[in-house]
């Protein structure tokens, strides 16, 4: 197997995780359409719902 | 502590998910008024079910206008009644328990959902529209029949329901 | 943690050769359960689907039994001990304490393990007597053989043992070292193993207080809402258990196969902390549907389980953010350009960048579970399933094979067999996963029930709004069948690695996180104050609900027999005639069974 191959070492204060933080947004977005989707189409959407 | 800001970013906006969530599902059962399956239906004794003069005689019964209760019994590996007949734009309350292991009751396509535990009644409120038929399963393993458990919901129309179409 | 980075380092079993040993043996049973699992998994697959019934649909019911108790009873559990183990020693840099105790404990796990699996496969062979055919729940008044809940019973003791273990190391540790921090992994394995002792409290009840004695005749009536409400109690926590030691390998190792650094120490520890105090008061959370609670403690657990959400979110975030740094490291730029900087062609790396990808799928699913009024809509049909097999069998058996792949030359000094084919087989994994989940999570939707034989009724056809229910038949028998090709390709391959000739310098270092714990307060590694604050919270959750049940429907409901899922019934007789019995049946089944 292929060792790391380290190009340059980031510290702490050198790092900011751009990335993850546009990934974690893009999660987060699918999160809520998904969400908005199954609860309010698929779920209220249905019939028989439980009213009492 | 040492918490990158895009970290603390990620932290609001994953509570706030979370406050949303809950939000959505509290609206559900206020503002659109879905109840939980509860405590409401009370116990039963599940060797005597033929003295419970709901259960030892499975069928629907008009309570109101246009209210009716369902007693059903739920066992290895039949539901009783079956069909359960119910008229069209009606409110049906259905009681629901077992005789012998747990059970489950689900009418398909539809979000009439409920576990049937023996000792414990399960009440669930439904508002039934249109005429039409609906399958019914049990979806909790219950013995090697399970697989063959299954029921109907029949939605007549009112006229016909009334003049004894069914029980 | 470890030391700087250097080739040719020592691998754990040059340093630690009799811990190696243990290590190997847990992780070598869980394969094989994994193997077992697997098998059962396949004919389910192909059964419930029509695809290819090779046996009766009676007997689905005892495959099904078998695939959940050895997946995720054996499969993960024995994973679990095997890398805490090795996580504690590395990580105090200390052999274990007394290697003959770590021997008992581990030989009690086997021993329970043979127990309730010879049990379950005793429904195979009817002439036997022996069946728990219960499946993993194991609800009342369905009946097992007292073989199966003495199994379960003797297999929890010893992980409690384990854990036992894993603090007296740390304990005589923290003698020499009385102000450091406690190192990342094993503040991993002590607050996990916290969270368990609490966990297993509603598990132990409900099979050594009821569900054993009451199988050997001891007690005539059980109170099955009682039994299943402590089952759950359990049942969900358990579930982090299953994710705890992938989320461990997920902090600690993949940030260094990545190339990089974890990004942060302390915001592990907290989200540690918080799997356990908030993962066991939320076990009513499968009870949405259930008659005989109220409504109000429902309403609890929803919201101590949409918090519960908050520590898989933070990981997700350090996660990534450390595999970025890695990446970077690397030489990634861009945007997003870093990810093709990741090492992809190391099957270590790519299992465990696959199975949290899969988990953010199955954590979704999981939400929805969550959402009480919405469980309406999904609860016991096949969309269950599609949500465990993503979380446990993608974010923490896929994490399991792909860490074995970098853990196994460690315990060995032998490199594995094929780099390619371990890569394939994540690869494999993921697509049959993706397969199969789609295809449970919209029949799901459609109505179709999990936990059945032959989902194809007579007066009635499940409704498919999109797409049809045949072609989701076959889209999830295809997805088993990859899944079972992949799980061959893995247990394949760590059997050929035995075959490699043993090598130095196969020791992996693991680097020190971008944030170190001295960052954090040291309140964090106040264990007995999160332990007595997790009571707290339990309590609160429970209390009044199981209160309730026995008030409601009795410690024990006389009104409720039992149902022996067996061909003849062993209530009556003395347990020592039962287990005499019991052992001759044994013999009955591993003859029928064999031939």
């Amino acid at each position: 197997m292929e060792e790391e191959q380290t190009v340059r070492e980031l510290g702490h204060d050198e790092f900011n995780p751009n990335g993850t933080l546009a990934l974690i947004t893009l999660y987060f977005l699918i999160l809520v359409v998904m969400w908005v989707f199954m609860y309010f189409v698929e779920f209220l959407g249905n019939e028989l719902t439980v009213v009492g | 502590m040492n918490i990158h800001s895009y970290e603390k970013i990620w932290l609001v906006v994953a509570i706030l998910l979370i406050v949303g969530f809950i939000s959505t599902v509290t609206y559900g059962a206020t503002a659109v008024g879905i109840d939980m399956v509860s405590d409401d239906g009370g116990t039963v004794n599940a060797s005597a079910l033929d003295e419970d003069p709901r259960f030892s005689d499975p069928r629907v019964e008009q309570v109101g206008d246009n209210e009716y209760e369902a007693y059903v019994v739920a066992q290895q590996f039949i539901f009783k009644p079956d069909p359960i007949t119910v008229p069209a734009n009606s409110t049906v309350t259905f009681f629901i328990t077992s005789p012998d292991v747990i059970h489950g009751f689900e009418i398909v396509g539809t979000n009439a959902n409920t576990m049937v535990i023996p000792g414990q009644v399960a009440e669930l409120t439904v508002n039934f529209n249109e005429a039409g038929e609906y399958g019914v399963l049990c979806h909790e393993y219950c013995g090697s029949g399970h697989h063959t458990m299954e029921g109907s919901v029949v939605v007549q129309p009112e006229d016909e329901f009334e003049n004894g179409g069914a029980e | 943690m470890g030391s700087a980075l250097e080739t040719g380092t020592p691998s754990f079993v040059d340093r630690f050769p009799q811990e190696a040993s243990v290590v190997k043996s847990a992780l070598m049973s869980s394969f094989i359960a994994l193997f077992l699992g697997a098998i059962f998994g396949l004919i389910q697959g192909l059964h419930r689907t029509d695809v290819f019934r090779v046996l009766d649909s009676q007997f689905y019911y005892t495959v099904l039994t078998a695939h959940g108790v050895l997946m995720v009873v054996s499969f993960t559990i024995f994973f679990l001990v095997g890398v805490f183990t090795w996580a504690v020693v590395r990580s105090l840099d200390r052999p274990l304490e007394d290697i003959r105790y770590t021997w008992a404990w581990y030989g009690l796990m086997v021993t329970g393990t043979l127990m309730a699996v010879t049990a379950i496969l005793g429904g195979f062979v009817p002439s036997s007597g022996l069946s728990a055919d219960v499946l993993y729940t194991f609800y009342a008044p369905m009946q097992a053989h007292p073989l199966f809940y003495g199994g379960l019973a003797i297999f929890i003791i010893g992980t409690w043992l384990a854990g036992a273990d894993w603090f007296r190391s740390w304990y005589n540790w923290k003698q020499e070292h009385p102000d450091e921090r406690i190192p990342l992994q094993t503040f991993m394995v002590l607050t996990t193993m916290l969270m368990w002792y609490i966990a297993t409290i509603g598990v132990a009840t409900a099979v050594v207080v009821f569900l054993l004695p009451w199988s050997l005749g001891l007690i005539e009536n059980i109170n099955p809402l009682l039994t299943r409400t402590l089952f759950w109690f359990w049942g969900h926590p358990v579930v982090y258990f299953w994710l705890m030691p992938a989320y461990l390998l997920w902090y600690t190792v993949l940030p260094s196969i990545s190339g990089g650094r974890l990004f942060s120490d302390p915001l592990a520890r907290v989200v540690f902390v918080l799997f356990l105090l908030l993962s066991t008061p939320v076990g009513i959370h499968h009870q949405y549907l259930d008659p005989g609670i109220a409504e109000g403690f429902k309403l609890i657990a929803m919201t101590n389980t949409m918090f519960l959400l908050l520590p898989s979110f933070l990981t997700a975030f350090t996660v990534v953010a450390s595999m970025e740094h890695g990446a970077r490291q690397r030489g990634g730029r861009g945007l997003l350009g870093w990810l093709r900087a990741l090492p992809w062609r190391n099957p270590a790396f790519t299992g465990m960048a696959l199975a949290g990808l899969m988990f953010a799928a199955g954590g979704f699913s999981g939400m929805i579970n969550a959402g009480m009024n919405i469980n309406y809509l999904i609860h016991n049909t096949l969309w269950v399933p599609g949500h465990f097999h993503l979380t446990v069998g993608t974010a923490s058996g896929l994490t399991f094979m792909a860490g074995s792949y970098w853990l196994w030359p460690q315990l060995t000094n032998k490199p594995l067999f094929s780099r390619p084919i371990a890569l394939g087989q994540t690869v494999v994994w993921f697509v049959g996963m993706a397969l199969m989940s789609n295809a449970m999570h919209v029949m799901g939707l459609f109505g179709v029930p999990r936990r059945t034989a032959e989902p194809q009724y007579q007066g009635f056809d499940f409704v498919a709004s999109f797409g049809s229910i045949t072609e989701l038949r076959m889209q999830l028998a295809l997805g088993a069948t990859l899944l079972f090709i992949s799980t061959l390709m893995f247990v394949g391959n760590i059997a050929l690695s035995s075959g490699s000739p043993t090598r130095s310098g196969l020791g992996k270092p693991i680097r020190q996180p971008l944030s170190p714990a001295a960052d954090s307060p040291e309140v964090l590694d106040n264990l007995k104050l999160w332990f007595g604050i997790a009571m707290v919270l339990v309590a609160l959750a429970y209390a009044l609900p199981l209160a309730s049940i026995v008030s409601g429907s009795g410690i024990v409901d006389r009104g409720v027999s039992a149902a022996p899922m067996l061909i003849e019934g062993v209530s009556g007789l003395s347990p020592i005639a039962v287990v005499s019995d019991a052992v001759s049946r044994v013999g009955v089944v591993i003859a029928g069974v064999l031939v």
